[in-house]
């Protein structure tokens, strides 16, 4: 008996002291910049953690990087890369654990944004941008800075990029042009009609309307949640929070899909098929679904390997979702985050230090051609970077195949944008998560197969619409609609 | 404590072999469990680290455990959970048991040494391999099955969509994957079994049906109740492949697919509540636990040398 407590004592002490020891290894942070440091002659190190398959020469160019950071702004970079399948979850580890970083990529995919801001891993960032962001405040297109604040302040820093989302209709040209289809009169999902049923006919063996399980008909509402059915009209003056599985626009798209998929348009496997890339491989495939971006048609016929165009299947829409596609955050326990918005401005305003984090050393990982024009060299190979997710896009020189008027048009296309009319409003869940958990998986058992038009709407919606009531979304939506009101007095809209 | 002492170095080669498993459990089971208090807590990220952040995080006392009995869901995927683990439990322990005496009882080791390693390889392919092997049968335009089925003049069939099949599926796909490497514990014990028993059993004239009824099957009992056991204290665990994978998350199937583990992950995908997960992961280890010293009771009962503890 003796035996037995002593060991067990002996065990809780050796797990008190463990834990003093891990706790301590995060502790001792917060020391700013002082004495001297953040000099060029007595530079601090920026660690910062970004998305993408780890490059093999990010540490060469971040050497150089960190040579030109020195002398602008005392402070030198290293970059953390990590693969895009394991970013959220390593990322939620490593800053739940307090791992030292000081700026990291955020978005409303990859550790997302809103969520991880209120659970306290960013640093609020209104005062510094102010001090040390001045620059970047006026290069941005200031819808970034707007519809990314969480709760009224700016947690992160916003790429500059396309600013709003347009969903078009991609076609397989070749087969548009073999079996001469018009497509200049398509724009609503009725209109898509004649050529589904063109194709049905004459090529059996090709997909007509090519979609994964993640397929929603398009209609006019903004999501408050993603994927979730609260959703407010694009139009809406009143800001009304609405079940848009109980509008008409939304029981008429699923009355259609559903006339689509007996008509046999849709695979009969859609609702649980989690891509389509085998039918971009092999060119079976007539229309889809996407959301586009200027000159969009030449980068996916370039990748496809054979013509893709498209059309306008809504108007460009401005969304939260849209705005908060790539952004970069600093850490709650960034050692020094005035270097960090320092860097931050930096990057986002001046081109040489965007292109190097971007295209790697001049020389080696690319020649420049022209003043805005590069050549990648076969080393590229090892510093291949995703661009989106680096800063201002609007700085990068221009590849071989790109038109000169690129950046042009995207201001052109950011500036047809029509603000949401909830662009910025980020709900809390926090007083009905239970409700939520299982309000998502209603989702999750109705969704796929109502809108891929799997199963049929006329029984099903209702069905769906009195399931997700059972699991509290109405209390979710009385819940959204006080913050909803809350935000919009605030906002005086 | 002398006598401590004394028994660890007269054990010292056995609890050398023990060790790695020893340290292993400490880190990854006993050094966690102080973790579980989080189940009662908002989680919220604090700048000094993990424990300062638990420590730091709002009290919410049961709140987190909420979402787990908040809609007729509750019942559904406890229903389900439980069901699917008996099925697995009984018909994993008679299919195994069979396939061990089967295996045993071969004339021809060579062969039999091959049957058990083609059974004993699914246990090593993922769930998502099984998911797209599972779906090359049942796919509705290009599956296997609904093929075979044209021929005899059948419709095809949306397996995917249609649920009042996937309890057997579900079944059939799970015994396939574990039955090969559970019979190879019943086959080491049965080659473990004292051979002059048979012998002696054989010169009484015992048929061969005769000595795996009073000899083998008696012999591996106490095997199968510890077997039992053990999967008796999981069985508040659905394996989140099958049911997951297996299915391809179809939303159709749900009320036959739908368990505690996909569940959980459904619900918190989006939300991302450590608090809340750590709440089903402590529910589910409670109700393990208690049915595991309730069935080593009931045991007990019965015989006490086969009891766990």
């Amino acid at each position: 008996m003796g035996k037995s407590k002593k060991r067990f004592s002996l065990a809780i002490t050796a797990l008190t002291a463990l834990s003093v020891v891990l706790s301590g290894c995060g502790g001792g942070g917060g020391n700013a910049a002082s004495g001297g440091e953040g000099t060029p002659e007595k530079p601090v190190e920026l660690i910062w953690y970004t998305i993408g398959t780890p490059q093999k020469d990010v540490n060469t160019v971040m050497s150089e990087v960190s040579k030109y950071t020195t002398e602008k702004i005392g402070a030198t970079v290293t970059m953390k890369m990590i693969d895009w399948g394991d970013y959220q979850q390593k990322m939620q580890v490593m800053v739940a654990s307090g791992e030292p970083m000081d700026i990291m990529f955020t978005s409303s995919g990859g550790f997302d944004y809103v969520q991880n801001a209120r659970k306290g891993a960013f640093l609020e960032l209104d005062s510094l941008i102010d001090e040390y962001g001045k620059d970047l405040k006026n290069t941005i297109d200031p819808a970034f800075l707007e519809g990314s604040k969480v709760d009224g302040h700016n947690y992160a820093i916003p790429a500059n990029k396309e600013l709003p989302q347009q969903e078009v209709w991609r076609f397989n040209q070749n087969l548009i042009d073999e079996y001469k289809m018009d497509t200049s009169d398509v724009r609503t999902l009725d209109s898509l009609e004649p050529l589904l049923k063109t194709i049905k006919e004459k090529a059996p063996d090709i997909t007509p309307f090519a979609m994964d399980k993640n397929y929603i008909p398009y209609v006019p509402y903004d999501y408050v949640i993603q994927n979730l059915p609260m959703a407010v009209k694009l139009d809406t003056t009143d800001y009304k929070i609405v079940n848009v599985l109980e509008t008409p626009e939304m029981k008429e798209a699923l009355t259609t899909m559903r006339k689509y998929y007996q008509a046999g348009y849709i695979a009969p496997e859609a609702a649980t098929t989690g891509s389509t890339s085998d039918l971009g491989t092999s060119g079976k495939w007539l229309l889809d679904r996407a959301q586009t971006q200027p000159f969009a048609d030449n980068v996916w016929s370039a990748s496809s390997g054979y013509p893709i165009t498209s059309t306008p299947a809504s108007d460009p829409i401005i969304t939260n979702n849209s705005v908060q596609g790539s952004m970069m955050a600093i850490s709650a326990n960034s050692e020094y985050p005035e270097k960090a918005m320092e860097f931050l401005n930096l990057l986002n305003t001046d081109p040489a230090l965007r292109n190097m984090v971007d295209s790697g050393i001049e020389g080696t990982h690319y020649n420049k051609t022209a003043d805005n024009r590069l050549e990648n060299l076969p080393e590229s190979k090892n510093y291949d970077m995703p661009s989106y997710s680096l800063g201002n896009n609007m700085l990068l020189y221009l590849n071989p195949n790109d038109p000169d008027n690129k950046w042009d048009e995207f201001k052109t296309f950011n500036e047809s944008g029509v603000n949401s009319p909830i662009l910025s409003f980020n709900f809390d869940p926090k007083s009905v998560s239970s409700e939520l958990a299982a309000v998502q998986n209603v989702k999750e058992q109705f969704w796929s197969s109502l809108m891929t038009g799997t199963v049929d709407p006329e029984t099903y919606l209702p069905q769906a619409i009195e399931k997700f009531n059972q699991a509290g979304l109405d209390k979710v939506m009385a819940e959204a609609q006080t913050q909803l009101d809350a935000w919009k007095a605030e906002n005086g809209k | 404590m002398r006598n401590f002492f004394k028994n660890i170095n007269r054990n010292k080669a056995l609890l050398f072999m023990v060790l790695p498993g020893t340290i292993w459990f400490f880190f990854f089971s006993y050094l966690p469990l102080a973790g579980t208090v989080v189940a009662f807590k908002e989680y919220r990220f604090s700048r000094d680290g993990f424990w300062a952040s638990i420590f730091r995080s709002e009290w919410v006392g049961w709140d987190n455990f909420k979402f787990l009995f908040s809609t007729d869901d509750a019942f559904t995927i406890t229903r389900n959970t439980l069901l699917y683990n008996l099925a697995f439990i009984i018909l994993g322990l008679v299919f195994s048991v069979l396939l061990a005496i089967i295996l045993s009882e071969l004339v021809n080791r060579r062969l039999s040494k091959l049957y058990q390693t083609g059974m004993f390889l699914p246990y090593f392919l993922s769930w998502v391999i099984v998911g797209y092997f599972v779906f090359s049968f049942l796919s509705m335009d290009r599956g296997l099955l609904n093929q075979i089925l044209g021929w005899f003049g059948v419709n095809p069939i949306q397996w995917y969509s249609e649920a009042q099949y996937w309890p057997y599926i579900l079944i059939i796909v799970n015994l396939w994957k574990t039955i090969g490497y559970s019979s190879v514990v019943y086959l080491a014990a049965i080659l473990g079994i004292d051979k002059s028993l048979y012998e002696a059993a054989m010169i009484d004239g015992a048929s061969k049906w005769q000595q795996i009824r009073r000899i083998t099957i008696p012999m591996l009992a106490p095997i199968m109740t510890i077997m039992t056991l053990l999967a008796v204290g999981k069985i508040f665990y659905a394996d989140f492949g099958l049911f997951y994978q297996v299915p391809r998350d179809s939303g159709t199937l749900y009320s036959v697919t739908n368990v505690i583990d996909t569940y959980v992950y459904r619900g918190l995908m989006t939300t991302g509540e450590i608090g809340m997960s750590a709440a089903a992961g402590l529910y589910q280890s409670i109700v393990g636990f208690v049915l595991v010293i309730i069935s080593n009771y009931v045991v007990r009962r019965v015989d006490k040398d086969s009891a766990l503890f």
